[in-house]
């Protein structure tokens, strides 16, 4: 029991340790090739106003994609053709999710909440890449968060001021 | 019981208990920290209020600490706000009482949890919008004005006496060493008073009191003005001067001597109000030729009379080669005089009316009774001296050292021109537009900033894609920011006009110099370029 709550420990405080009023992906690695449960933590709203919509792009690369539904909130599926075809089991796969709407909700500002997709990180993908889940946050009265910016060559994520969260990519792994 | 007890608290089980309290408050601490964001603001970002406010209030998204709150004045002056409060995630302030009226930049710069620097700026008006209400005395730091008079006085005495006098016996007097004590002593003077100029201007930028003199982002702010590359000339030619006199009389000497000199005249002609007034092409020629000319005829006062009360040998034929020279020196330095008055006071009327007009007239009066002595010197003492009449020389030794005494006042005098702006600068102009343009891999904007100078404008750009095809945003915003001022991002968002730009109004940029420009102009939904830039605001 002890070394589970150790654990536990442990892994929270590693994983929490990113900047907080930003969106973040709670899984901030996975291989290449697997199935990555996408867990989008929204800490506060926009200017302490709360937040109706939570908008998530998907990135080029991670297909198969299903949000979950959650109680309160409407859930909307943009769908779209990928850049390229991707292996699900040996058929190819040529569309599928690119953008998820939470709509409706309202998540305070001095309140939590996580919203999550699953889906396939393709296998192709080099280990050290980062794949982008661009997210924004829309309040009453047109404010809107965006967490929206991808480093550029040499930027870390922590220079930008609207960095969108993502997750590392591992080496696939062998089986 | 005991056993029991002795259980609990066996070493291994303390151990991990241990363990897990400081995992439990690790994650505690991790979850705590946070990047924080400002939620309100009190004034509002834009407001007009009617009286001056009682409180500033800062409302943040997470428990913030200040690490810099400043207020820049209508008249674009910074004072540090030190009176504040924090409760949790607010920020209060209780700003100077009566604000004078016009426009007023708060500057907040604050730390969170996570130790993530952010910063912003709020704008609002007292009154009306608006920048450069008069000048009141009331809020004048009086200790940083009189450093940075103290140290301009040591520079110029460093100037004149100490690299004019290298000069001045090394050409004139042969390499005399008569007046070597008094010249060392100026030159450390001058050492010391630019070293102190560099602190008081460092202060006096970031409107920082005297007691913050040692803090090296003070120093930082001092050298990052047009001031700092005069320090950095003027310690070359410092040092210049000490190797010239280390060199002793002979051709090296000489020519260091010179080169000291014209280093001097050069780092002079980088920073004040008269090298920053266009047009720079003759502005900035005539600070250097005033300077030189100055220097070498004060420079030879104390040599000169050294010779004379040595009643050295070398004292006639020095005496006679400064007279030969001294009028081409005069005449340089008279018309380059009024070359620089002519601009800077533009009206006659401002020689009465503006503190800087004062001044000049208190200079040009030091000046006539410099001329005095100097005519008395040159028509009624130089031949009979040379003829070597002792009451003569007497005489006239007794009347160079008025004229060093005069120099020293008019030096008191040119010094304070450093707190007085030149008519010229007084006289509001509407002036051409501010233009920059920005561009990066992703697209470009042109961005206008009108009028160029200090005080309320309006920004509109042009937003391109980078092969300048159109490019329609779905919304744009500018940031402007001024580190050498201490104003930190002063963020606007841009309304679209029918014309297909982008502007805002209502802001101000209080104060000249280069800002520092972003345009973020979000093009889609989930894309966005940030175009990064600088802009030139004209006094």
């Amino acid at each position: 029991m002890l070394k589970k709550i150790i654990i536990a420990a442990a892994v929270t405080m590693f994983t929490s340790t990113a900047a907080f009023s930003h969106v973040t992906l709670e899984g901030k690695e996975a291989p290449a090739g697997s199935t990555y449960k996408a867990v989008l933590r929204v800490p506060h709203g926009c200017e302490g106003k709360p937040t109706n919509v939570v908008r998530v792009q998907v990135p080029e690369g991670f297909y198969g994609v299903k949000p979950q539904p959650k109680a309160g909130w409407k859930l909307e599926k943009v769908k779209g053709a990928y850049a390229k075809a991707y292996d699900n089991h040996g058929t190819p796969v040529t569309e599928g999710v690119k953008e998820v709407v939470w709509s409706g909700g309202n998540l305070g500002d001095d309140e939590y909440d996580e919203f999550v997709l699953r889906g396939t990180i393709a296998a192709d993908l080099n280990a050290g890449a980062t794949l982008y889940f661009p997210v924004i946050q829309e309040c009453p009265e047109g404010l809107k968060e965006r967490w929206i910016e991808i480093p550029a060559e040499g930027q870390k994520a922590s220079d930008l001021e609207l960095p969108a969260p993502g997750v590392k990519l591992l080496p696939r792994l062998s089986n | 019981m005991m056993t029991s007890l002795r259980t609990k608290l066996s070493p291994p089980v303390v151990l991990r208990q241990v363990a897990l309290a400081i995992l439990l408050w690790l994650t505690f601490v991790a979850t705590a920290s946070a990047h924080a964001a400002l939620n309100a603001t009190e004034p509002r970002d834009g407001s007009v209020l009617s009286s001056s406010p009682t409180v500033f209030k800062l409302s943040f998204s997470e428990p913030v600490s200040p690490t810099s709150l400043k207020l820049t004045l209508p008249d674009g002056r910074p004072i540090v706000l030190d009176a504040f409060t924090v409760k949790d995630k607010l920020v209060e302030i209780t700003p100077p009482a009566d604000l004078a009226t016009g426009t007023h930049v708060l500057s907040w710069r604050v730390v969170s949890q996570d130790g993530h620097p952010i910063g912003g700026s709020v704008i609002f008006s007292i009154g009306h919008p608006g920048g450069a209400s008069p000048r009141t005395g009331d809020t004048v730091d009086w200790p940083v004005r009189a450093g940075l008079w103290s140290g301009k006085v040591g520079l110029y005495i460093g100037l004149l006496f100490g690299i004019g006098g290298t000069f001045a016996a090394s050409w004139f007097a042969r390499g005399s060493r008569s007046a070597l004590n008094f010249t060392v002593a100026a030159l450390c003077i001058g050492l010391a008073g630019t070293l102190l100029s560099a602190g008081f201007q460092g202060l006096d930028t970031v409107g920082e009191p005297i007691r913050r003199i040692l803090d090296p982002e003070v120093w930082k702010a001092g050298f990052a003005t047009s001031f700092g590359r005069t320090v950095v000339f003027m310690f070359a030619a410092l040092a210049l001067a000490v190797l010239a006199l280390a060199s002793g009389p002979g051709r090296s000497g000489r020519w260091i001597s010179l080169s000291a000199l014209l280093t001097a005249a050069f780092a002079l002609c980088l920073s004040g109000h008269a090298s920053a007034a266009s047009p720079q092409w003759l502005m900035r020629p005539a600070v250097f030729l005033h300077v030189a000319a100055i220097s070498i005829w004060v420079g030879a006062l104390l040599p000169l009379t050294a010779e004379f009360r040595r009643d050295g040998s070398e004292a006639a034929m020095a005496l006679r080669r400064f007279s030969n020279f001294i009028p081409l020196a005069v005449a340089a330095l008279i018309v380059a005089g009024m070359v620089l008055t002519y601009v800077q006071v533009l009206r006659i009327e401002a020689l009465v009316t503006t503190s800087y007009g004062w001044v000049l007239i208190a200079k040009l009066s030091l000046l006539v009774v410099l001329f005095g002595l100097a005519a008395v010197n040159r028509w009624r003492l130089t031949n009979r001296s040379e003829r070597g009449e002792r009451a003569a020389t007497r005489l006239l030794v007794r009347s160079m050292m008025a004229e060093s005494l005069v120099v020293l006042l008019i030096l008191g005098v040119a010094a304070t021109w450093r707190f007085t702006p030149p008519p010229r600068s007084l006289i509001v102009e509407v002036t051409e537009p501010a233009v920059a343009h920005i561009h990066s891999a992703k697209g470009m904007a042109e961005l206008q900033v009108s009028p160029g100078n200090a005080g309320p404008v309006t920004a509109t750009a042009i937003i391109m894609k980078e092969d300048f095809s159109p490019l329609d945003p779905q919304e744009v915003s500018f940031a402007f920011s001024n580190s050498a001022a201490g104003i930190e991002p002063i963020r606007r968002k841009a309304e679209r006009r029918g014309d297909g730009t982008w502007g805002s109004t209502g802001l101000v940029l209080p104060v000249a110099g280069i800002w520092a420009i972003r345009v973020d102009v979000i093009v889609s939904d989930f894309e966005i370029i940030r175009l990064e830039g600088e802009i030139e605001i004209k006094p």
